[in-house]
């Protein structure tokens, strides 16, 4: 008898549930991707890394988080480059410190044919950096070569809120 | 002026040592300065700069270039003063910037910038540089009377081949003139023009080196001036310091070139010299010099 409750209880919900989705979500270094030590939170002073060094302790939703090797760039919500990964510096031939606080145009570019519109790149960031939660994917290419088509994914991530933009090697 | 040493930097920003020293080598920043044992010396006003830029940073570099920005603050403020004319206001820009940094820092991070951008921005015909320049060489001056008197028995003898205070090299020539003296020099400051009489002089400031300084002066009056103090004191190094154009020329003469910073400048100075005096414990009383003293 209670079980076949518990089946209708679960099967039957009256009242829309409020309690969003449980969403994992994971700390990453901002330069060599690595998670921190024992993939424990860190302390607001202390978010160096502590495998590279080079890069600040980030968290975003696991499913936006680069895998390894994946290339990504961090971008605030004016559209600056924030951060960039050993990856992405070979990827795009630029080295992070000249393209730091630059325009993230300057770099990628929407590929014409599968973007809907120059937009689209932007607003994807800008509704990441606002905090929205649930990835986006765009198609971008190098801002200077013509021809080539990256996938990229846009997640949100922080502290403090910005948009974690990650060539997209699952496709 | 308060210093961190190595551990202590690290450890206000939660790093290892060797990160701070992967900082250094990829951002430039933090900059230490060394101490006599060749140990590295953080500035506290650029630890909790960066400190700060870290807390709500997302990257090291951006966190870098912010703490940056912080410290450039200093410069705008003294390019502003001067740009108003405001003395008062441009002492004050300073004395923050050394609440931050060391006087060599001072000098060429924010005093020498703030006097490069005026003259950029407007000319060094503009009134504005005229009262920037005034203000520059006026303010180096007031510091080296303040500097306490060397007990290294170093001594340089320092031709000035400026035009005058609105020569953009004269505030450089005084950098130099300061922060040798600083490092420990006796440094005597002498015109190019001024040739006569040179064994007088000499004889009671016996250099171990001499620094051509400036690029107005031509080729002929530093020569003379030169040759005069050869005369004097027989060979000694001579260094040349923002000599412009001519540096060319001037390097097939054997002179040392100085980098054109002045506290770089002044760190090779002080080695030459140094040398110099080293050598000279062991030296004979020269010929030249005897001859020089009989004239």
């Amino acid at each position: 008898m209670t079980g076949s409750h518990d089946r209708a209880g679960s099967a039957l919900r009256l009242v829309p549930s409020t309690a969003e989705a449980a969403c994992p979500s994971q700390w990453f270094c901002g330069h060599c991707g690595a998670p921190p030590e024992n993939n424990q939170t860190p302390a607001p002073p202390a978010r160096v890394c502590g495998d590279c060094g080079l890069g600040l302790l980030i968290e975003a939703r696991a499913d936006a988080v680069p895998k390894a090797n994946e290339a990504f760039l961090i971008v605030d919500g004016s559209l600056s480059v924030c951060a960039l990964s050993a990856t992405s510096e070979r990827l795009l031939a630029v080295a992070e410190t000249d393209v730091v606080n630059r325009p993230v145009m300057e770099l990628l570019s929407p590929a014409d044919a599968e973007a809907s519109g120059p937009e689209s790149l932007a607003a994807a960031i800008m509704w990441a950096a606002r905090g929205e939660d649930e990835p986006r994917r765009v198609t971008v290419r190098p801002a200077n070569v013509f021809g080539v088509r990256m996938p990229l994914r846009v997640g949100a991530c922080g502290p403090p809120r910005a948009a974690l933009l990650v060539f997209d090697d699952s496709r | 002026m308060r210093y961190l040493k190595t551990s202590e930097a690290a450890a206000l920003l939660n790093v290892s040592p060797n990160t701070l020293r992967a900082w250094e080598r990829r951002f430039g920043f933090p900059r230490p300065q060394r101490s006599p044992g060749r140990h590295r010396l953080y500035t506290h006003g650029e630890i909790a700069a960066l400190r700060d830029a870290l807390l709500d940073g997302l990257s090291i570099s951006s966190a870098v270039s912010r703490a940056r920005e912080g410290l450039g603050a200093d410069t705008n403020a003294l390019v502003g003063a001067l740009n108003a004319f405001d003395g008062a206001r441009a002492d004050a820009a300073v004395e923050g910037a050394l609440a931050l940094r060391s006087l060599d820092r001072a000098v060429q991070e924010v005093l020498l910038t703030a006097l490069d951008e005026i003259a950029r921005r407007h000319g060094t015909d503009s009134v504005q540089w005229a009262f920037a320049a005034r203000w520059g060489n006026g303010w180096l001056r007031r510091a080296q009377r303040l500097v306490s008197p060397s007990m290294q028995p170093i001594r340089i003898v320092l031709g000035d081949a400026s035009r005058d205070d609105l020569d953009p090299d004269a505030a450089y020539v005084r950098a130099l003139e300061l922060l040798a003296t600083r490092s420990g020099a006796t440094v005597l400051g002498l015109s190019v023009r001024g040739v006569a009489n040179m064994s007088e002089v000499l004889a009671t400031h016996r250099p171990d080196a001499v620094v051509i300084a400036g690029s107005a002066q031509p080729d002929d009056a530093v020569a003379r001036w030169a040759y005069a103090v050869r005369l004097a004191t027989g060979p000694l190094p001579v260094a040349v310091f923002r000599r412009g154009a001519q540096r060319a020329r001037v390097r097939t003469t054997g002179a040392a070139i100085l980098p054109s910073t002045p506290g770089e400048a002044a760190r090779h100075l002080m080695e030459l010299a140094t040398h110099s005096a080293a050598s000279a414990v062991h030296r004979t009383t020269s010929p030249a010099r005897m001859a020089a003293d009989g004239a």
